[in-house]
C-alpha cells in the first residue's frame, strides 16, 4: 500500500464517487478522513471496508461504489486481483439474492408492442369501430363530458395534459385501521388517559374529580401502487404515473413501476415539479417500455418490500393489463403471497373496458382469483371506480 | 460534518485503550462468541471510536441485533434496546411520568395529612425511564450501547426526534431540568428498509450491509451458539441451509434457523444429517407452508447433498 495522506485520498475518492452519480457531499470526505486516521489502510481490504462504511449509505449503491473503488485503487476495472483472498471484499456485482434476469433479446419486447400495434394483437382490443363511435360521442357531448369517458389511449397530446392535471388531484383515501396512539374523548372511551387525568387533578387540588377517557386513534391504511410500464401499457403509462404522483403526495403512498424488473419510485415522484418527477422516474427505471415479467415483479415486491412490512395490512393497487411473459402458475403463486399480506388488492386493467373483454391472457386469468376488486380505470370516469375501490372497507 | 464535529475528539480514553484497532475489536467479539467479518468489525470499530451512529442493514437473521449485543458485552456496558414500531412516540422512547403512582401519592398525602407540593410528585421517583433516557443517563464508566431496532418501522417524525436527542446528548424534562450525558451512548440502528430512511439520518450514520456468511462460517457460528453440537452436524446443517437459500423461498432460512435446527437435531441425538432426520425436523428450519412444499418436492436426500 503506497503511503498516501488520508485527506487527499478521501477527497479524491469522494470526488470520483460524485462523478459516478453517488451522493457524496463534502462532509462525507471529512468523515472518511477521520475514519482513515483511526483505521490505517494497511491493505486493500482494510481500505475498502473503511471507505465503504464511511461513504455508502444504501445497499443499492454498492455496485457503483465497488466499481469506482476498483477504478481508483486498482487502476483498472478488474477485481480479479482480490479473488482467492478469503478476507477480500466481495467482487463487483457479487451481491446475494439479486437474480439476474436472463437476457433474451427476443423476449424483451412482446411481439407487436411497437408503435400502436399493440392493441391489435391483444384480445379485447379496441378495433376500428371505436373510432366512429368516438366521433359520434364528440358531436353529442360537451368536451369535458367527452374527456371524462374517453380512453386515455385515444386522447390527443393537449387533452392528455389536461387529463393528467385532473388525475393528479384525485384523492386516493384508504380505509382506516386502529392505531396504537390514543386521543382524549368526551363520550366514554375504552380506557382512562392517566396522563391527562393527573394533569386535570392538579387543577382541582390533587383530587382526580374529572376522569379523562381515551380512545384509540385511527390511521389510514398504507397504500401501495404497482404500475406496469411495459410496452403494451404505454398508452396509459403517462396518466397512471400522474395518478401515482398524486397518491405519493396526497396519500403518502408507496409507488413502484415494473416491466422486466421492479423499481421503487416513491422518492422520485415526491419531487414537486410533476414533469421533473416523470423524467426522473424515467431515469430510475431502466426497463421503461420493455416486456412484462409479472410474476417476477410481484415476487420481487413481496420478497424485498412487502414481507418486510410495506404490504402488511395495506391496500395494494396493481395497474397492469396482465400481459405477462412468465408462467401463469408463477403469477398465481406470487399473487397468493401478496394476498396473504395485503388488506385488499385492487387490479386496474385498462383493457377491461373494451367490449367483449374476457380476462383470458395467462397472467391476468391467473391473478384474478386473488384480486378483491377488478376495475378498468381507462378513462377519467373509470378512475373514479379506482378511487371507490381503494376507499372500500 | 454537521453539528458538534469540531468538539468531538474521538472516543473516551478507557474505550480507546480497550479497542486500540479493528483487530482488537474482532478478537474481543470472538471472545464473546460473536464472529464478525472484517467489514462488520471495521464498521463497529468506527462507530465506537469516531464515535458515530452505525446503521446496520441485512436480511432478517444475519445477526444485526446480535452485533449490538456483542458490542455491549465487549465494552462491558449495558445495552438499551428500543424496539421501534408504527406509532411509537416520545413517551415510549424517552420517559413518562408514573401516573398511577402519582395518584397514589396524592391519596397517601391526603390520608396522612401531610403537605404535598408539586415537586414531590414530579421527582425522580415518579419518572419512568425509557431506553433513550436510560442510555443518556448511564453513569459510566464507559458509554452504554443504545440499539434502535427496526428504525424504519417508526415514522419519520420519530426518527427526526430521536436524532435531535442523540445529537444534543441531553434530554430536558420540564419538571426536572436537563439531563446531560456524561458518556454519550454508542448508537447502533437496524433497518429492514420498509420505507426509505430520511437523508438526514443516513447522512449522520455510518452504514454497513451484512451479507449472509459462507457455509463454513455459518457452521462456526452455529457451533458457538449450540454448545455440545458435533462439528460434522453443524457443517451439514449449514450446507443444507445454504442449499435451501438457493430455492425461491418466501422466507429463506437464516442463521437463526440454522441454530434452531442444530439445537433440535442435537437434542434428538443426531450427529450426522441424514434424510430420515431431515424428514423429522423440517419444521425447525422451514416455517412457511409454500417453502416446505418446495423443499419437500426436492426431497430430504437432495437437502443432505446425497
Amino acid at each position: 500500500m503506497p503511503d498516501v495522506a488520508p485527506g487527499p485520498l478521501a477527497v479524491g475518492l469522494t470526488t470520483a464517487l460524485h462523478r459516478a452519480g453517488l451522493p457524496a457531499p463534502p462532509e462525507r470526505s471529512v468523515g472518511l478522513t477521520r475514519a482513515l486516521q483511526l483505521v490505517p489502510p494497511t491493505d486493500r481490504a482494510a481500505l475498502y471496508w473503511t471507505c465503504r462504511v464511511a461513504l455508502v449509505t444504501d445497499r443499492a449503491q454498492l455496485p457503483v461504489f465497488d466499481a469506482v473503488f476498483s477504478a481508483v485503487f486498482d487502476g483498472l476495472l478488474d477485481p480479479s486481483d482480490s479473488r482467492g483472498d478469503p478476507n477480500a471484499p466481495p467482487a463487483i456485482g457479487s451481491e446475494p439474492r439479486v437474480r439476474p434476469v436472463p437476457h433474451e433479446p427476443s423476449l424483451e419486447r412482446p411481439p407487436g408492442t411497437g408503435s400502436g400495434e399493440a392493441d391489435v394483437s391483444l384480445p379485447g382490443s379496441e378495433g376500428e369501430g371505436e373510432e366512429s363511435a368516438r366521433e359520434v360521442l364528440l358531436a353529442a357531448t360537451s368536451t369535458e363530458e367527452r374527456l371524462r369517458h374517453t380512453s386515455f389511449a385515444e386522447l390527443t397530446a393537449d387533452e392528455l395534459l389536461g387529463v393528467r392535471r385532473v388525475v393528479r388531484t384525485l384523492v386516493l383515501a384508504t380505509p382506516h385501521r386502529r392505531s396504537r396512539r390514543v386521543r382524549p374523548t368526551r363520550h366514554g372511551g375504552e380506557r382512562l388517559d392517566l396522563r391527562r387525568t393527573v394533569r386535570a387533578a392538579q387543577r382541582s387540588g390533587g383530587d382526580p374529580a374529572r376522569l379523562v377517557a381515551a380512545r384509540r386513534r385511527t390511521a389510514p391504511r398504507r397504500l401501495v401502487l404497482l404500475c406496469d410500464v411495459s410496452g403494451s401499457m404505454e398508452p396509459y403509462t403517462r396518466v397512471y404515473l400522474s395518478l401515482l404522483q398524486g397518491a405519493v403526495a396526497g396519500a403518502r403512498a408507496e409507488a413502484f413501476v415494473f416491466s422486466t424488473g421492479l423499481t421503487r419510485l416513491t422518492r422520485q415522484l415526491s419531487v414537486r415539479n410533476p414533469d421533473d418527477a416523470l423524467s426522473r422516474a424515467g431515469a430510475a427505471s431502466s426497463d421503461w417500455a420493455g416486456g412484462t415479467r409479472l410474476a417476477e415483479a410481484i415476487g420481487r415486491f413481496v420478497a424485498d418490500h412487502g414481507r418486510r412490512g410495506l404490504a402488511r395490512g395495506a391496500v395494494v393497487v396493481v395497474l397492469s393489463d396482465g400481459w405477462a411473459l412468465d408462467d401463469p402458475d408463477d403469477v398465481a403463486a406470487a399473487m397468493a403471497r401478496l394476498r396473504r399480506l395485503a388488506h385488499r388488492i385492487v387490479w386496474v386493467n385498462p383493457r377491461k373496458a373494451a367490449p367483449g373483454y374476457a380476462p383470458l391472457v395467462g397472467g391476468m386469468a391467473a391473478a384474478l382469483p386473488y384480486v378483491d376488486t377488478f376495475v378498468s380505470g381507462h378513462s377519467l370516469a373509470a378512475l373514479e371506480q379506482v378511487v371507490a375501490a381503494v376507499g372500500e372497507n | 460534518m454537521p453539528e458538534g464535529a469540531a468538539a468531538r475528539a474521538g472516543a473516551e480514553e478507557d474505550v480507546r485503550d480497550r479497542l486500540p484497532d479493528v483487530a482488537a475489536l474482532a478478537a474481543a467479539l470472538d471472545d464473546v462468541d460473536y464472529l464478525a467479518e472484517p467489514g462488520l468489525a471495521t464498521a463497529l470499530f468506527l462507530g465506537v471510536r469516531l464515535p458515530q451512529p452505525l446503521l446496520l442493514e441485512g436480511e432478517p437473521g444475519v445477526g444485526k441485533t446480535e452485533a449490538a449485543k456483542a458490542l455491549a458485552r465487549v465494552l462491558d456496558t449495558p445495552l438499551f434496546r428500543l424496539q421501534c414500531y408504527e406509532g411509537i412516540d416520545a413517551a415510549e422512547a424517552l420517559y413518562e411520568w408514573n401516573h398511577p403512582r402519582q395518584l397514589l401519592g396524592i391519596r397517601l398525602a391526603e390520608a396522612q395529612g401531610s403537605p404535598l407540593v408539586e415537586e414531590d410528585l414530579f421527582g425522580a421517583d415518579y419518572l419512568l425511564r425509557r431506553p433513550l433516557l436510560q442510555a443518556i443517563e448511564h453513569a459510566g464508566p464507559r458509554p452504554a450501547v443504545l440499539l434502535l431496532d427496526e428504525i424504519d418501522r417508526a415514522d419519520a417524525e420519530f426518527e427526526a426526534f430521536t436524532f435531535e436527542v442523540l445529537a444534543e446528548a441531553a434530554v430536558t424534562v420540564p419538571e426536572l431540568g436537563t439531563v446531560r450525558a456524561t458518556h454519550p451512548p454508542v448508537v447502533v440502528l437496524t433497518s429492514n428498509r420498509t420505507r426509505d430512511l430520511h437523508d438526514a439520518l443516513t447522512r449522520r450514520c455510518l452504514y454497513h450491509w451484512i451479507d449472509y456468511p459462507q457455509p463454513d462460517r455459518v457452521a462456526e457460528i452455529v457451533r458457538r451458539r449450540v454448545p455440545g453440537s458435533a462439528e460434522p452436524l453443524a457443517l451439514d446443517a449449514a450446507g443444507a441451509v445454504t442449499r435451501l437459500r438457493g430455492l425461491d423461498m418466501v422466507k429463506p432460512p437464516g442463521i437463526a434457523e440454522a441454530i434452531d435446527w442444530v439445537a433440535a437435531l442435537s437434542l434428538l441425538g443426531v450427529d450426522r444429517l441424514d434424510p430420515a432426520s431431515v424428514a423429522a425436523t423440517w419444521g425447525a428450519v422451514l416455517k412457511n407452508r409454500d417453502d416446505l412444499e418446495l423443499a419437500q418436492a426436492r426431497g430430504p436426500g437432495w437437502l443432505v447433498g446425497a
